[in-house]
């Protein structure tokens, strides 16, 4: 059972100001092929919700081969934890093989991380996808400013539905802040990802990943040497005296 | 027709990924299916495409114009170009980086 644009709309402001409990069971109650997405940091809360709706969750992680080994040992844990059958996804192998040996295995420092991220997470994801009608995030407003503040807690997939095939994203820690997260983590004596210890907030592969100073934002722990390109494609019309 | 436009920065560098989506067509022999090539010259407003881009209303490069008869269609996505088009298939990569790239909120990934 799916659900068509106006349901969504209409559930996405219903659920706007529920807890992120309310959602996951709306979620699974709606959707037989549905997943849970786990980045192996803070969205390990996701699982504990919802194992507690329906223990035999399907979760899955973007196994990209470059994530810290704190991080691996902690999916480990978590998979151990909850009872899962976590499913690893990983990139295609030759693609992975074409990039290294043209490009070497840092060329996200130099052409961006779009290309390497493109290969081992967004094309493994897309595959998953394919074969679900929904998916759960850890996405959260807080997390980046300049490209979370509008996130729903509901929302058909814009960057994998297909004109045959519509996916549903549901983010029920959009309204949440980091804090609400963490006390959660901390009142349910949920694990969390080692890697917090030392600084780190958001967690992705272990190149592109850095802890960030005290009260530094979450996003300058990743892909920080971009910030100054990422507006690269705009076409900016210098301002004459006219429009001064 | 095809017209390719693409962007010249303001401080005279090519745009990296107006020059990613060129080597990509030369690498897939399709650069001789594209008719004209029009430069949107940051520190040029009135540069063929930056006059392009204020017209069709276009604020990010590079980008596509495909005249057929009397229209005009706007290609802004490389991937969608190549498929309709130049009717070529988009490797996998491909089509993974240009999500990444038209959905920055999957930065989360």
């Amino acid at each position: 059972m799916g659900m068509t644009p106006a349901e969504i709309a209409a559930l996405t402001t219903e659920y706007a100001a529920r807890e992120p409990q309310d959602l996951i069971k709306l979620a699974l109650e709606r959707f037989e092929k549905i997943a849970i997405s786990f980045s192996g940091a803070e969205d390990v809360v996701l699982i504990d919700m919802a194992t507690r709706i329906r223990p035999d969750l399907m979760v899955f992680s973007l196994d990209t081969g470059r994530l810290h080994s704190e991080t691996y040992r902690f999916l480990e844990k978590v998979r151990e934890r909850y009872h899962l059958k976590l499913e690893g996804l990983a990139p295609d192998a030759l693609a992975v093989e074409r990039l290294v040996r043209d490009k070497g295995l840092f060329s996200f420092y130099k052409d961006g991380h779009n290309e390497c991220c493109g290969i081992r997470k967004v094309a493994p994801l897309r595959r998953k996808l394919a074969t679900l009608d929904a998916w759960i995030t850890g996405q959260r407003k807080d997390q980046s400013p300049s490209t979370r503040s509008n996130v729903p807690v509901i929302q058909e997939d814009a960057a994998f539905s297909t004109p045959e095939r519509r996916i549903v994203k549901f983010n029920p820690l959009a309204n949440w802040s980091s804090a609400q997260v963490w006390q959660y983590i901390r009142a349910n004596d949920v694990p969390y990802n080692a890697l917090h210890e030392r600084g780190f907030i958001s967690i992705g592969c272990e190149p592109c990943t850095r802890p960030v100073l005290p009260n530094q934002h979450e996003r300058v722990g990743r892909w920080w040497w971009e910030e100054a390109t990422i507006k690269e494609c705009g076409l900016h019309v210098p301002a004459t005296k006219a429009d001064r | 027709m095809i017209t390719f436009v693409k962007k010249i920065k303001s401080d005279g560098s090519a745009c990296r990924k107006c020059a990613d989506v060129e080597a990509r067509l030369q690498t897939a022999g399709l650069m001789s299916r594209i008719d004209h090539i029009a430069i949107a010259d940051e520190r040029a407003p009135d540069s063929e495409g930056m006059r392009l881009a204020a017209e069709l209303g276009v604020d990010s490069a590079p980008f596509f114009i495909v005249t057929t008869g009397g229209s005009r269609t706007v290609y802004t996505s490389y991937v969608k170009m190549l498929n309709e088009v130049l009717k070529a298939k988009a490797t996998e990569e491909e089509e993974a980086k240009e999500i990444l790239e038209r959905n920055n909120d999957l930065d989360f990934l």
